[in-house]
């Protein structure tokens, strides 16, 4: 078969193949086979130093100027499970001294009439952020339309396994502005509702899970974190700004919270509310969940 | 020995066979997770794991098809996987970054790297990850038409149209937005 460039794009594409400067390829062929001998994994194990440099990356462009970030270990002290969601709470165990007031320590709170969250130790390799200090906003709306899976409304309550809530609370809210549906070994739903004062930012999200297996969630270091109840159900409540990594099999992400999140459950699905409002607020939100009504054909 | 006598032993359990095999294609895989993902110590995982997978599977490999393709294909799901995954938090933090980003491009890149060749890749970023596989493919890892078929698990002639369509959208990037790879060498 002929296969000779017909133009110049192509011949200039064929040339800066041959010219690019590809990073040194490292020993996969070490790690593959040392992965082989110990255990077959099936996710990628990156290292804790990688891991710690991917979370100094972070730190630095979160704190730049402001801070002089060392280099940290953590140690994961706590998780609380709500419905499909495993927090993991990693408080910071900093080998060199950050600036006062920088660094604000997790405030674990246990409500009246709950038991105290347990301590049990996980892990000991895993790198640790600390929070900012700014005062939360509105979630970047950017972070969260680059999710892929955007349906329209009467699309997902066909494809949904499970019946879709909208809050009725507050009365202005309407109807998300934008929706996604996703496949997490398990749906993943996620409702949008752009702030109307500025369109570019996001008033409130929602997601709803289902599925059998956990979402690991690992917060890090959240100025607060608090047990609360929905419809008289155990509810979780983190204050944010922190920095959220969560994994679900072959699933993975990073990402900034900068809102509070109120995760609670509700008939085998697990909800995650994010918005700027107070816990007070976000309650009356997520007691306020209706079942979307069926449309008609 | 050839590639499916290696794949034959690895498959009985031969550990220095199956690292023969990763040792051959282990660049290969890394250099389209990097060119896909853009992040060095992800493409180390993707090319990892692609391994990994592909040991898991390699009872059902058909060791008449070449195994790079097939390897590839791994690779540039895992790749895919990846973007989803991270898209959001990365997202955020390009736009946090891109002054400091180009700063580091502009101080080591430049000085090492072929600028145009550099910059066609990030044209070619642009694109969607269907039309930057292709070209990652044809023209970054230089796989004749058959192999990145295979890869791409299409027909041959799949591969030009696809191909025909991710050149016509890369030109379109190309003068929106990298008018300096014009300068009049392609119509």
């Amino acid at each position: 078969m002929t296969e000779q460039p017909r133009n110049d794009l192509e011949r200039r594409l064929i040339a800066a193949g041959r010219a690019f400067s590809y990073p040194s390829t490292p020993d996969i062929a070490r790690a593959v086979t040392r992965r082989l001998g110990a255990h077959p994994a099936r996710r990628p194990v990156r290292s804790p130093a990688r891991r710690l440099a991917w979370a100094l990356v972070v730190v630095i462009v979160l704190l730049a100027g402001l801070l002089a970030v060392p280099p940290v270990r953590a140690q994961i002290l706590e998780f609380l499970q709500i419905g499909v969601i495993r927090i993991f709470l990693t408080q910071p165990t900093p080998t060199a001294t950050f600036p006062p007031a920088s660094t604000p320590e997790p405030v674990v709170i246990a409500s009246p009439g709950k038991s105290k969250i347990s301590l049990t130790p996980v892990s000991t390799e895993t790198e640790i952020t600390p929070s900012a200090t700014s005062r939360p906003s509105p979630t970047p709306l950017a972070s969260l339309l680059d999710l892929t899976g955007e349906i329209t409304l009467a699309k997902a309550l066909d494809s949904a396994s499970f019946p879709i809530q909208l809050p009725a609370y507050p009365p202005d809210l309407g109807l998300p502005d934008h929706v996604f549906l996703q496949d997490m070994q398990g749906q993943v739903l996620v409702l949008v509702w752009l702030d109307p004062a500025d369109p570019t930012r996001i008033r409130l999200s929602l997601h709803q899970y289902v599925g059998k297996d956990n979402i690991t969630g690992h917060k890090f270091s959240p100025p607060v974190v608090q047990e609360t109840s929905v419809n008289g159900r155990p509810a979780v409540w983190a204050e944010g700004p922190y920095l959220l990594e969560l994994t679900n099999g072959d699933y993975e992400f990073v990402r900034l919270i900068e809102g509070h999140v109120l995760i609670w459950t509700q008939d085998d699905i697990t909800y995650r509310l994010e918005s700027d409002l107070p816990l007070a607020e976000a309650l009356r939100i997520a007691e306020s969940l209706q079942p979307l009504p069926i449309p008609t054909p | 020995m050839n590639e499916a006598k290696l794949i034959d032993r690895a498959r009985q359990g031969d550990g220095t066979a199956w690292e023969t095999l990763v040792q051959a294609h282990q660049e290969a895989a890394y250099r389209l997770a990097y060119l896909l993902l853009g992040d060095t110590t992800q493409a180390e995982d993707v090319a990892q794991e692609a391994f990994m997978r592909a040991y898991q599977a390699l009872q059902r490999f058909d060791t008449a098809r070449p195994f790079r393709p097939w390897l590839l294909s791994i690779a540039a799901n895992l790749a895919r996987n990846q973007r989803r995954a991270f898209g959001r938090y990365l997202t955020a933090l390009r736009r946090l970054v891109q002054a400091e980003v180009s700063h580091v491009e502009s101080v080591e890149g430049r000085a090492a790297q072929s600028w145009e060749a550099q910059t066609l890749w990030q044209a070619v970023r642009q694109l969607d990850f269907a039309d930057q596989q292709v070209i990652y493919y044809r023209f970054f890892l230089d796989l004749p038409v058959e192999e990145t078929a295979q890869a791409m698990n299409v027909a041959e002639g799949t591969v030009k149209s696809r191909l025909h369509r991710a050149m016509n959208r890369l030109r379109t990037v190309i003068k929106q937005h990298y008018p300096s790879l014009q300068e009049g060498r392609e119509a």
